[in-house]
């Protein structure tokens, strides 16, 4: 029972970080319909920058941070430059290819960065877990949960309660329209994207500051998790995003625990074909036109 | 007011405007009649800055529109309602009069037009936290044309207002643009519909494959025996 219990809380914290990286995938996906599987290897060039920072100049957590996020803004507007902007509104499959190639792109620029295969980043927080009635609880665990609640909320008041997402919601709505009433689509879109990749660099920063390490393979690992839980959680919608990280981490933390760590990742895509399958939309986002079921 | 001259669109290599040019004069309804497929809807989507044009010229009280952004040549003060009212679903009515006026800063102005709107329009106010998707066709139209209208425009553009509405309702959207007219905007109309337009509007244009083929008055086009049958669907008198 205790073992339910811990494995539960550990897999809300992991989660966690799924559901912040998920957070800014579904703010891309909602405004634009495309998918920018960039996305994961844009947050690992920030990564890379901070990690370069860290060992080349001793340069201390929160600047670390800073270098991990406005690398990812400054790369995330590179692949919206080169994959997004120029493409015509109906061409997502283009834009996902080109974001395809974009990433074997960033991939080989983190390798000829630093050639190693893995380098040490800076740790979040040290220390001893904090106990409670025996549960523990690992404080840099603690930190990322906050941040994932924060930021999801902060996004959910920025697309509700200002103008901008008044904007960002029209042009959801219907983009032709939204020029209409003067919205300034390109750059709104642009904003969006730079926001965006600045939530994921906060994601990666987070996640490589409790792993303490980084690889050329966060890209790739960033993308996956980001993507199976958005799909979970429901495509375009901000709680959607963070329930969805967090189903992921808790599923993951249980089948690792009973099944072990090769099964582990089996039970995450089985579940998202389940989701696919069955409830496409997710778990909170409307089901998306293109999936409506033929009618006999 | 709006002076359209010369203007060529093209699609690839078809052109749906082989140079148009026509006038729109202050506090009046022009209309535009055409069949399908004639250029109507291409000439609004650029005037209203969605299309460029591949050559010509669009002046608002002698100010070259023609390759502005949308967003600009809303601010500069044209406003298209379109074709199928392309409304925003998934947000309230409020939200998308909100929307109307995203150029504008005032907000106290902008709270006062949308009360103006509620008064105009009592079906919005009645559903004002509705969301748009959920209104009927005629309630749409509504909430397009006052959404045009929050931008303060000083020439409405409307593309269609009656496309797939029932007569009844077509009758008030007619009844509305014709208040709206009274109330000094500058109205410049596309329609299909010549009967209802003939009630309402001052100047007529015919456009036919990209082209402008008459230009004139009402009591000119009802004269004109080719549009009387092709558009008002009277019969010639015998003999």
């Amino acid at each position: 029972m205790i073992d339910l219990v811990q494995n539960t809380i550990d897999g809300v914290m992991i989660g966690s970080s799924y559901g912040l990286l998920a957070l800014g995938f579904t703010l891309i996906f909602g405004v634009m319909r495309k998918l920018n599987l960039s996305y994961g290897p844009s947050i690992m060039i920030g990564g890379y920058l901070g990690t370069v920072l860290y060992l080349q100049y001793g340069a201390g957590l929160l600047a670390v941070a800073g270098a991990v996020v406005v690398g990812a803004v400054i790369t995330g507007i590179y692949v919206e430059r080169l994959c997004f902007a120029p493409m015509k509104a109906g061409a997502g499959i283009a834009s996902m290819v080109s974001s395809f190639a974009i990433w074997m792109q960033l991939e080989q620029v983190a390798i000829l960065i630093l050639p190693r295969h893995t380098y040490a980043f800076p740790a979040l927080a040290t220390g001893l877990p904090l106990e409670f009635w025996s549960l523990l609880v690992r404080i840099d665990h603690l930190i990322v949960l906050c941040c994932a609640l924060g930021l999801a909320a902060a996004v959910q008041l920025m697309l509700y309660r200002t103008r901008f997402g008044l904007g960002l919601r029209a042009i959801v709505g219907n983009p032709v329209a939204a020029h209409l009433v003067g919205i300034n689509v390109q750059m709104a879109v642009l904003l969006a994207f730079a926001g965006a990749s600045a939530i994921g660099g906060v994601a990666g920063f987070l996640v490589l500051a409790v792993d303490q390490q980084i690889t050329p393979m966060f890209g790739m690992w960033a993308t996956l998790k980001g993507l199976i839980a958005m799909m979970i959680g429901g495509l375009g919608s901000v709680p959607g995003a963070v329930l969805g990280g967090l189903l992921l981490g808790v599923l993951e933390a249980h089948s690792q625990w009973y099944f072990g760590p090769h099964i582990r990742d089996l039970v995450a895509y089985l579940v998202l074909f389940a989701f696919l399958v069955l409830r496409p939309g997710g778990l909170l986002g409307g089901a998306p036109e293109t999936t409506t079921p033929l009618k006999a | 007011m709006l002076k359209v001259s010369d203007i060529v669109t093209a699609y690839g290599k078809i052109e749906a405007l082989k140079g148009v040019s026509l006038q729109v004069e202050s506090g009046k309804i022009t209309c535009l009649l055409g069949p399908n497929g004639a250029g109507k809807t291409t000439l609004m989507m650029t005037i209203a800055g969605i299309l460029q044009p591949r050559r010509g010229s669009i002046r608002l009280d002698g100010k070259e529109l023609a390759g502005l952004s949308p967003a600009r040549i809303v601010s500069q003060g044209v406003a298209l309602v379109p074709e199928n009212r392309l409304v925003f679903p998934q947000m309230s009515v409020h939200e998308n009069l909100l929307a109307g006026a995203y150029q504008r800063r005032d907000r106290g102005g902008i709270n006062t037009d949308i009360e103006r709107m509620y008064a105009r329009f009592s079906t919005l106010k009645e559903r004002r936290e509705q969301m748009a998707g959920t209104l009927s066709g005629g309630e749409q139209q509504m909430l397009a044309v006052a959404r045009g209208l929050m931008s303060r425009p000083r020439v409405l553009l409307m593309d269609e207002p009656s496309l797939g509405l029932a007569p009844l309702i077509v009758a008030e959207i007619f009844d509305i643009i014709a208040e709206l007219n009274r109330d000094g905007t500058t109205i410049f109309l596309v329609e299909q519909n010549a009967h209802m337009a003939l009630q309402v509007a001052h100047q007529f244009f015919l456009m036919e494959q990209g082209r402008i083929t008459f230009q004139g008055t009402p009591g000119q086009l009802a004269e004109d025996e080719v549009i009387q049958r092709a558009y008002l669907g009277t019969r010639r008198a015998a003999g």
